[in-house]
């Protein structure tokens, strides 16, 4: 046995066995498509579900979604989020957020606050290239976030549909609340 | 319990016994079966239910099983009767209790979002706690919000016709504001008449709101309750000392509720005796002062050029160096320092100290001057006490009550439940005696409108009329029978009809208002500002002691004098000793056993007891040049005292004037210094209520800017001039007050006082009260009019002034307030201009007419000095007690 296991190891040492399994490997990809993709000059396709930043939603008509009723802040478990809300005098009923925060460095990408939303005001979307030298501005205000939310509407409708929150506006009615409601008589007969 | 309480001081209810799920109870008849479950512990949810008043049974909540009936029953008006047996579990139950959440919220928006109620929100709890998901047949009410009231806005969609609002509002409030209303095809709440609400805004019906259908204007959707936080203290603005809840976020505050919610509404009735847990339109609405944009956040040198902002360490050093250098020119004399009855007890002894050892005089005095301590002497020297007599459940279970002079539903709001409780729900006789048409005067059994300024001879007709019926106490004057001569003697220079002139009264009328008083099981005496404020304030009070020796109400469980305060703390400025008079206790400054215990207890002599100046005494020696330093923390003269009493002359002459206040007054504009203060929500301590409760205050926010804690200031202070008083924090001040005072921090509990007047009647009481009725009659004045200068519930002092809220909803109208009488006698429509005239002064002002005030005499608040109403007034001090009344006059007006 021990005469065998010595001469196994000789023959090892004499052709360079291990030098040769790890060629093969590299042999092997030679004839293989790459793994890897020349990031950022080619980018990933990311799948609808991803969660990326938060961005904030308008409706259609550019309406400010948010109604500021912090279910967001009371939803997030790493406290990154602060809204601070205010009555808009000039609709009945009409409560928005005058401020939104969220501390992106904090921020654990759970996707909470989106469920949490009754208005689907936030989602998350495919933007994941924020770095920056100034670690400020990773303190998004409800502008970045809303530029956000615009420049990704898409991805951020595709997100809520993969997470089963909102197909359209009109079908989502059905079982999310779209604010404002029509209180007044008139409005309510109008719609 | 709910129901009215079956057991009253006069009748003892019968003890039933019943079985609630297998367990026998025993309970008084007559009680809501609701009551009897909730003693037991077991929650049965009631959404329309509160232990404050009458169960109502809206919500169908409540439902449990009663042997032999077939469907359930709601505890909450079923009331509990002798061997019943009731099942308050189950599934079938829980079914119908659900039904009943559904029926309520398929009318309910489901707007939670945007709702102010969002997390604390009965309905919502019912609707997780029942499991209800779906909900058939839901509809919306679609009506429009209320917004027409300044404080409160209605959103009826969200109501569930539960009435708690307008429960509270008319069994505990007995105001009765609020009504149901049949409107577009719902039941709403809208305010009586379905006008804009207008009523006291206690807001106790947005406290008792189970869902979000009533919402404040002042943080409408501002904030959700999870975001705040609670710090429970002490409201500031009245003696009542209630108890609430300042609410934060970040460094603002956000909304203050009180410990009165649809979330303790489990309690039973007869508790209310020691308060409802409510607040008043002050301590709810009144917040915004505490983060005002006015707030001082740094101290202020006078330079050449004005008030420029110093760092702390230099501002209190020049001062420490001007105070060390004024003490060694001229002496202690010439220091005094004033401080206001708003402070906690802890600041106002740190206050006294740091002025009688580290400055060594005893020249200070404290807002309590103004009023309260016409009341203290005049008990302290007749009865050997030093505050009121009663608890608040004395008063509620009074079976007569004299209210004398005191416009309590304005001045005191949540004290003056108390004696709307006795009158609705204790059945009390209640005599209201005052120049205004008070609003207690509107529910009392004998309202007695008198004349301006003949509140006092009033007290002595009811003397005299006492003794004239022989409604006398045998046994309390059996101690002193040459006293009850004496009296007998001095009330014959008293004729009823002269009183009867004097007052306006019939002599019938006060024959029965002495009857009713005298012959009452439980008498109380409660007297305001309009005796204490008023000109011979201390003799009125002396003269209510009479009365209620002679009738025997001074030793009798339930019977008693009292007072109630307009500043949060002026019964512990008393205490702490802050006065001439007085050291901390109080006991008198020229005791030499208090002043031997004191002086070692601070290692320091005190200084000489006949030295100390008060308030006014103060002002004229600064004005005559002999007082050089003034220390003023939280005072404002200049705002509070009439033009012609020269505050302006006597600040102008001064060599150093330190001002300590949260806000930049118009006295400030005279100091040298101005350090800036806390307001009471940035305080840590102690303040005692008019009952001699001591009540915590706790920090609901850090202090703004650079404010510190008043004493932190005055040890500050200290420090620089050498003599260090070693506290470090409140609680270093609370050890030394309870090794001086034992017994003061009683855990909340009053120390119960006991009136002696034996040794009062016996020594010299004879003459006394011969100067007191000599003169019964006063000075006719040529001036048709009287003036009173009043307190509105909107207000309290010139704090609430800075409190935009309390503007907003009582703004200064700049006009003379005159019943509607004497408005057309005048010829006056709404905004005309009157010129008013009193012997110090002519001005002219537009003209309010008011229900309240009666004709012949005009009112104008206090708490406005534009137009300078109280320069009209001229002061006239005390002889005995130094008190500066200010508060009234004759004036002549005439249409411009």
């Amino acid at each position: 046995m021990d005469t065998q296991k010595q001469t196994t190891r000789l023959l090892d040492a004499v052709l360079f066995r291990e030098i040769w399994k790890a060629m093969k490997v590299t042999f092997k990809h030679m004839f293989h498509r790459p793994m890897t993709f020349q990031y950022p000059r080619e980018k990933r396709t990311i799948p609808d579900a991803h969660r990326g930043a938060l961005g904030l939603l308008r409706y259609d008509n550019g309406q400010e979604r948010c109604v500021g009723c912090d279910l967001c802040e009371a939803a997030c478990p790493s406290r990154c989020i602060k809204v601070i809300s205010e009555e808009d005098k000039s609709l009945p009923l009409q409560r928005y957020a005058t401020e939104f925060y969220i501390d992106i460095t904090k921020c654990v990408f759970c996707g909470y606050c989106v469920e949490a939303c009754p208005v689907n005001a936030l989602a998350m979307t495919k933007m994941y290239e924020y770095s920056t030298h100034d670690k400020r501005t990773l303190m998004f205000d409800k502008q970045r976030l809303y530029e956000i939310g615009d420049q990704h509407l898409e991805d951020a409708k595709k997100y809520l549909y993969a997470h089963n929150q909102e197909q359209d506006d009109e079908e989502s009615r059905t079982y999310r609340y779209h604010f404002p409601q029509p209180i007044g008589k008139t409005e309510a007969s109008d719609s | 319990m709910a129901l009215k309480p079956v057991t009253t001081p006069d009748t003892e209810a019968a003890t039933i016994s019943l079985n609630i799920d297998g367990e026998t109870v025993t309970a008084k008849e007559g009680v809501s079966l609701y009551d009897v479950i909730s003693s037991m512990g077991k929650i049965v949810p009631a959404m329309c239910y509160h232990y404050t008043f009458d169960p109502f049974g809206s919500c169908g909540m409540c439902l449990v099983l009663q042997e032999g009936k077939k469907s359930p029953v709601r505890s909450c008006t079923a009331k509990a009767t002798e061997g019943m047996v009731i099942r308050t579990d189950g599934e079938d139950l829980f079914a119908a209790r659900k039904k009943a959440v559904e029926k309520h919220l398929s009318v309910h928006p489901l707007d939670c979002p945007v709702c102010d109620a969002d997390g604390h929100c009965e309905l919502q709890d019912m609707a997780f706690e029942h499991q209800v998901t779906d909900l058939a047949n839901a509809k919306q009410k679609n009506i429009p919000e209320d917004t027409r009231s300044l404080v409160l806005d209605f959103n009826m969609n969200r109501c569930i016709a539960c009435g708690e609002c307008i429960n509270i509002c008319k069994d505990v409030q007995r105001i009765d504001a609020l009504q149901f209303m049949k409107k577009g095809g719902f039941t709403q709440v809208v305010a009586k008449g379905d006008h804009a609400l207008d009523c006291e805004f206690c807001g106790d019906c947005l406290a008792v709101c189970p869902v979000g259908a009533i919402t404040n204007k002042f943080s409408k959707y501002v904030y959700k309750p999870w975001q705040l936080r609670k710090t429970t203290t002490t409201c500031n603005y009245c003696g009542d000392g209630c108890q609430m809840y300042v609410e934060t976020k970040d460094t603002e505050v956000v909304r203050v509720t009180s410990p009165l919610s649809w979330k303790n509404k489990w309690g039973d009735r007869g508790d209310t005796v020691n308060g409802h847990g409510g607040l008043c339109v002050r301590g709810r609405f009144g917040f915004q002062f505490i983060d005002s944009k006015e707030r001082l956040k740094e101290p202020l040198v006078r330079n050449e050029t004005g008030l420029a902002p110093t760092p702390w360490i230099e501002a209190l050093d020049t001062t420490a160096e001007r105070l060390t250098d004024i003490k060694s020119r001229y002496g202690s004399e010439a220091i005094a320092g004033l401080i206001t009855a708003r402070c906690t007890n802890e600041e106002l002894y740190v206050f006294q100290r740091f002025m009688r050892t580290v400055l060594g005089t005893n020249n200070l005095d404290s807002s309590a001057r103004y009023g309260h301590m016409n009341f203290v002497r005049a008990v302290h020297h007749a009865l050997g006490i030093n505050r009121t007599m009663n608890t608040s459940a004395d008063l509620t279970k009074a079976k007569a009550i004299l209210v004398v002079g005191a416009n309590v539903t304005e001045t005191n709001p949540v004290a003056s439940l108390r004696v709307k409780a006795a009158i609705g729900t204790y059945k009390a006789s209640v005599i209201v005696v005052d120049s205004m048409q008070t609003n207690l005067a509107k529910l009392a059994s004998h309202p007695m409108m008198v004349k301006p300024g003949s509140e006092g001879a009033f007290i002595k007709g009811l003397v005299k009329s006492v003794l004239e019926q022989d409604l006398i106490d045998p046994d309390a004057t059996a101690q002193a029978p040459e006293a009850l001569s004496a009296l007998k003697a001095a009330a014959r220079a008293v004729s009823l009809d002269a009183v009867a002139a004097e007052t306006g009264i019939p002599v019938e009328t006060i024959q029965e208002a002495a009857r009713i008083f005298a012959e009452a099981p439980r008498s109380v005496i409660l007297c305001g500002e309009g005796i204490v404020r008023q000109p011979d304030g201390y003799n009125h009070t002396l003269s209510l002691v009479d009365l209620a020796w002679v009738t025997g109400k001074l030793n009798k469980p339930g019977c008693g004098i009292n007072t109630f305060t307009e500043e949060g703390n002026e019964q512990g400025a008393v205490d702490m000793g802050v006065a001439p008079e007085f050291l901390p206790g109080p006991v008198p400054c020229a005791q030499a056993e208090a002043r031997q215990k004191f002086s070692e207890a601070w290692d320091a002599p005190l200084p000489d007891a006949q030295s100390g100046k008060s308030l006014v005494e103060i002002l004229d020696d600064c004005r005559a040049g002999k007082i050089k330093a003034l220390y003023l923390v939280g005072e404002n003269p200049l705002g509070t005292l009439p033009k012609s009493f020269g505050v302006e002359e006597a600040l102008s002459q001064l060599e150093l004037l330190i001002y300590q206040d949260p806000f930049l007054t118009e006295t400030a504009h005279y100091a040298h210094v101005v350090f800036p203060a806390c307001t009471f929500a940035e305080k840590d301590g102690t303040v005692t209520n008019q009952e001699g409760m001591v009540q915590f205050l706790r920090p609901a926010l850090d202090p703004l800017g650079e404010s510190a804690l008043d004493w932190h200031i005055m040890v500050g202070l200290a420090n620089g001039m050498g003599q260090s008083l070693p506290y470090e924090n409140t609680q270093d001040i609370q050890a030394e007050i309870r090794k001086v005072l034992p017994g003061y921090y009683n855990l909340g509990e009053p120390r119960p006082v006991v009136a002696d007047a034996v040794a009062y009647l016996r020594n010299g009481y004879a003459d006394s009260v011969r100067a007191r009725y000599a003169d019964g009659r006063a000075q006719k004045s040529g001036r048709p009019y009287g003036l009173k200068l009043i307190q509105l519930i909107y207000h309290s002092g010139k704090l609430s002034t800075k409190a935009s809220g309390l503007m907003d909803i009582s703004p200064n109208a700049g006009a003379l307030r005159m019943s509607l009488e004497e408005c057309e006698r005048l010829g006056l429509a709404e905004g005309g201009r009157v010129r008013v005239t009193s012997d110090h002064g002519s001005l002219e002002l537009g003209v309010q007419a008011d229900v309240n005030v009666l004709p012949g005499t005009c009112a104008f608040p206090e708490h406005f000095n534009e137009p300078p109403v109280k320069d009209l007034v001229r002061v006239v001090v005390d002889p005995i007690t130094h008190v500066p009344y200010f508060k009234s006059t004759q004036v002549t007006i005439e249409k411009v």
